[in-house]
């Protein structure tokens, strides 16, 4: 059977099976019905952006399947990486509840199902659901909570190789291998994604991921990063 | 800190400027028999990043000063909060623990709803969640503007040859 990008597409919201797991789209039967109606769900191949920082909100972008990068920009063009969107996020979201332009780029990273509300039916939608507006809640604590962590990160550790430290350890604990003698990470972002994400340049991230190599704290098993030395990692992500 | 006697929302003249404040009556009601008036002398923390979310704190007069902090105990200032902002919701909805430390800059009165109320009201007064669904949108694009301008402000250090 052909799928578009090779996305097996979710076609309604109430068969899903993904949706007890995720905050948004555990809604009650009556609230998921009308959403229902209002969503279109639609495919994106890998790459494609999503909406850009500083556009006018068109709706919001609730992410079923796939990986999606967010990231801010300066005047000068240089790029911040924010986050690594994962499904059931709700992409857009402060965006369309305050009118105001979005405040992130998002760019797929994978092949991803999306499911997009236009604005003015989004907000009907919470008009009428007591319940989508608590979930609309948690997830915009959810969102703050993450900035508040990058803005600790980005303003209060020292040096590029302890941002490194503590981004590799962070997906560690995301991902659940944190628990393991030797934990393991499928790194889907280049070196220049890295460099993004923690306020830096790829060289420099080039040359940190060979620096740990070298002192045998981390080595690459093809497109998989083997944690060989926990403790030293956590003492580089602890030095500042 | 200590505790002044109850004093109703109906009773502040400052209500309608404010954001949160200015709720619908039966709403207002309902948030007036949950909270309590606490008052916190100038430097006196509020509540303590890493803390268990035990409520929320709507600021009725004063400043609040918001940091983070690093293991090494390096402090960074987030922002100042003003009367009218409602302080910990992200903590008490999502994070379940304060993501941040607040500390009050002048004697500054506070009206503390706990947590388990705090969820029982939004849950029944939509119009509330909405009011708290704008203040989290506020708190969120200011929380970028401070990610884009330590990110991509900064200017580099000198490379080290």
């Amino acid at each position: 059977m052909l799928s578009p990008y090779g996305l097996d597409i979710i076609e309604s919201c109430l068969t899903c099976k993904m949706r007890a797991d995720r905050i948004f789209c555990d809604l009650n039967t009556g609230a998921l019905q009308s959403f229902e109606a209002i969503k279109y769900a639609t495919a994106y191949p890998k790459g494609a952006v999503l909406f850009v920082e500083g556009q006018a909100p068109r709706g919001i972008f609730v992410l079923c399947k796939g990986r999606v990068k967010l990231s801010i920009c300066a005047t000068d063009g240089k790029t911040l990486i924010l986050k690594i969107a994962e499904p059931g996020e709700v992409l857009g979201l402060s965006a369309t509840v305050s009118g105001k332009p979005y405040e992130l780029t998002a760019e797929t990273i994978d092949p991803c199902q999306v499911n997009f509300v236009k604005r003015e039916d989004f907000l009907r939608f919470l008009k009428d659901n007591s319940d989508a507006c608590f979930k609309v809640a948690e997830q915009l604590s959810d969102k703050y909570n993450n900035a508040c962590h990058e803005v600790r990160s980005l303003g209060l550790s020292h040096s590029a190789g302890e941002k490194l430290a503590k981004l590799l350890l962070e997906w560690t604990s995301r991902n659940g291998e944190s628990v393991k003698i030797e934990p393991r990470l499928k790194l889907a972002l280049t070196h220049e994604e890295i460099a993004q994400m923690i306020g830096t340049s790829r060289e420099t991230v080039t040359r940190l991921f060979a620096d740990l190599k070298k002192r045998q704290i981390v080595q690459s098993k093809g497109s998989t990063l083997v944690i060989r030395n926990k403790a030293a990692l956590k003492a580089l992500a602890t030095s500042g | 800190m200590d505790s002044a006697p109850r004093q109703s929302c109906f009773e502040c003249q400052l209500r309608p400027d404010r954001l949160f404040c200015d709720l619908p009556t039966d709403a207002l009601e309902a948030f007036d028999s949950i909270k309590s008036i606490a008052r916190y002398p100038r430097g006196v923390l509020l509540f303590q990043e890493g803390q268990t979310a035990r409520g929320i704190f709507v600021v009725c007069e004063g400043r609040i000063k918001l940091s983070v902090c690093s293991e090494s105990g390096k402090r960074l200032t987030l922002r100042i909060a003003n009367a009218g902002e409602v302080l910990g919701t992200s903590a008490c909805l999502a994070a379940g623990h304060y993501e941040v430390t607040a500390e009050a800059l002048d004697n500054a009165k506070v009206a503390v709803v706990r947590r388990k109320e705090l969820l029982k009201f939004l849950r029944m007064h939509r119009e509330a969640c909405m009011q708290i669904v704008h203040l989290l949108s506020q708190d969120l694009h200011t929380a970028y503007d401070r990610v884009r301008s330590l990110g991509l402000g900064r200017t580099r250090r000198a490379r080290v040859h």
